[in-house]
């Protein structure tokens, strides 16, 4: 399974090393929207294509940085929430399971000032 | 070429309330009239709009249905939400689903009664097919900062994070150039919208989740502050009163076959009509009482009134609305014609 996903730490990695070597110059690059996970198997093939997305922005002489947000492609998501009670060493002690759904804002928000914009997304339902 | 009419309240401070999307409200007619699909109206119109918006279309020749399970003079056919003028291909745009009339469907739905009885021949479209909707749970739509909810009653902005809330009954005033009331959601309209019925297409809640009698809300005295703070515009309480006493008089009994909300209460009280105690859930007696109709107030005999006197005393006899300020639609809503 080794080729198939990837380790979220690596594809972090993966993003700031080609933004910061395959451009003119050295380029910044911030991957936001996965902080609040901690370990990860993120796709391998679609991890591909985003390291070339990645590149070809890059390559733009008019880039000076480069952020990869990743939002929800949904933008109603269902959540577990999990509700944990810890002792004084730190040990959960209680817990309670109940479920959240929340809507978010579609990914116009951050294309709509933005004049060149490839949708290279399949559509929803193929991968 | 031809003019598209349509309604538009903009986004902004209205008469002291904050407006946090444009609301848009389209008659099929006028679409119909231009040759447009209801898609491409949509579209034409959020093109005009360069802020957060939300669309909705009516045909005011069909019937739908409210949250408590009213039959009314219009229905909604699709919804929109824009941003930046346009409208997300996946997930702003939401057809409503006519519903053909069956004795099932009725047996199953005892509230669609009234449909025979009150607008007999009339299509009639509730909320979205849920095996087809674009979003799991919600019946909404969503482009940017825009968000049009439970089928087109609740518009909301993701960046502020600020709502709006718009019963069916205002919205058909709205298009019917009629009369609203504008003013806070407060706690007792908070409790009776969670007074729902059954409905396999519901507009707000799909596959007859609850059955009438039951909360929705589920939230004992806590239902009356989930939408207190919101702004809300609604029809008259005139206007409301009169849809309730045709549902009434057409034999829908509160906690039955329709939602036993305050505002149906209180007419019902007032026409001599008891609610069927037996069905209503302890939990919805709990929520109606935190915000003052225990089951005391349902029950008692007060004064029975004709129907011309409801109507002329519906301020006074329903509940519901905080610092509520009468309006004509023209007083609030633009109207507005594009070149199509």
């Amino acid at each position: 399974m080794k080729l198939m996903h990837t380790k979220l730490p690596e594809f972090i990695r993966k993003m700031k090393k080609i933004a910061a070597t395959l451009g003119s110059e050295y380029k910044e690059c911030d991957v936001v929207g996965l902080e609040n996970l901690k370990t990860a198997k993120m796709q391998s093939n679609r991890t591909g294509r985003i390291e070339r997305a990645v590149e070809d922005i890059v390559k733009h002489d008019d880039v000076h940085k480069v952020e990869v947000a990743v939002i929800p492609r949904i933008p109603e998501s269902m959540h577990s929430c999990i509700i944990r009670g810890f002792d004084k060493d730190g040990k959960p002690v209680h817990a309670i399971l109940e479920t959240i759904n929340i809507l978010h804002p579609t990914e116009d928000v951050l294309i709509h000032d933005c004049p060149d914009v490839i949708d290279r997304r399949p559509s929803i339902g193929k991968h | 070429m031809s003019k598209l009419k349509y309604r538009i309240i903009p986004e902004g401070m209205l008469e002291g309330k904050y407006i946090p999307i444009t609301a848009v409200f389209i008659d099929y007619a006028d679409v119909k009239a231009c040759g447009l699909t209801k898609r491409e109206a949509c579209e034409k119109i959020a093109a005009e709009i360069p802020g957060p918006a939300g669309l909705n279309m009516f045909d005011m020749t069909a019937t739908t249905t409210n949250s408590n399970g009213l039959m009314l003079d219009g229905g909604m056919l699709c919804i929109a939400a824009s941003d930046y003028g346009k409208i997300n291909k996946d997930f702003g745009y939401m057809e409503m689903v006519e519903i053909p009339y069956s004795e099932e469907l009725i047996k199953e739905e005892p509230h669609l009664k009234q449909w025979e009885k009150n607008f007999p021949g009339r299509k009639l479209y509730m909320g979205p097919d849920p095996n087809k909707k674009i979003i799991p749970i919600h019946n909404a739509v969503l482009t940017g900062r825009a968000g049009n909810n439970n089928s087109g009653t609740e518009m909301m902005h993701y960046i502020n994070m600020e709502e709006l809330l718009l019963p069916i009954t205002g919205q058909l005033e709205i298009m019917r150039d009629g009369n609203l009331e504008l003013g806070g959601t407060g706690g007792v309209i908070s409790v009776g919208i969670g007074m729902v019925v059954g409905e396999e297409y519901g507009r707000i809640v799909p596959r007859r989740q609850w059955k009438c009698g039951k909360t929705a809300h589920n939230s004992q005295e806590y239902a009356q502050y989930l939408k207190s703070h919101i702004p809300i515009i609604a029809s008259d309480k005139s206007e409301l009163a009169k849809a309730t006493i045709k549902a009434l008089e057409a034999g829908m009994i509160p906690g039955r076959d329709i939602g036993a909300s305050p505002s149906i209460l209180s007419v019902a009280r007032h026409m001599g009509i008891k609610p069927d105690m037996e069905n209503i859930e302890e939990n919805a007696f709990i929520e109606l009482a935190s915000i003052g109709c225990t089951k005391e107030w349902m029950t008692e005999d007060v004064e029975k009134l004709s129907v011309e006197e409801i109507i002329e005393r519906a301020h006074e006899i329903i509940p519901g609305i905080e610092e509520p300020k009468r309006y004509k639609a023209s007083d609030l809503v633009q109207v507005k014609y594009l070149e199509v």
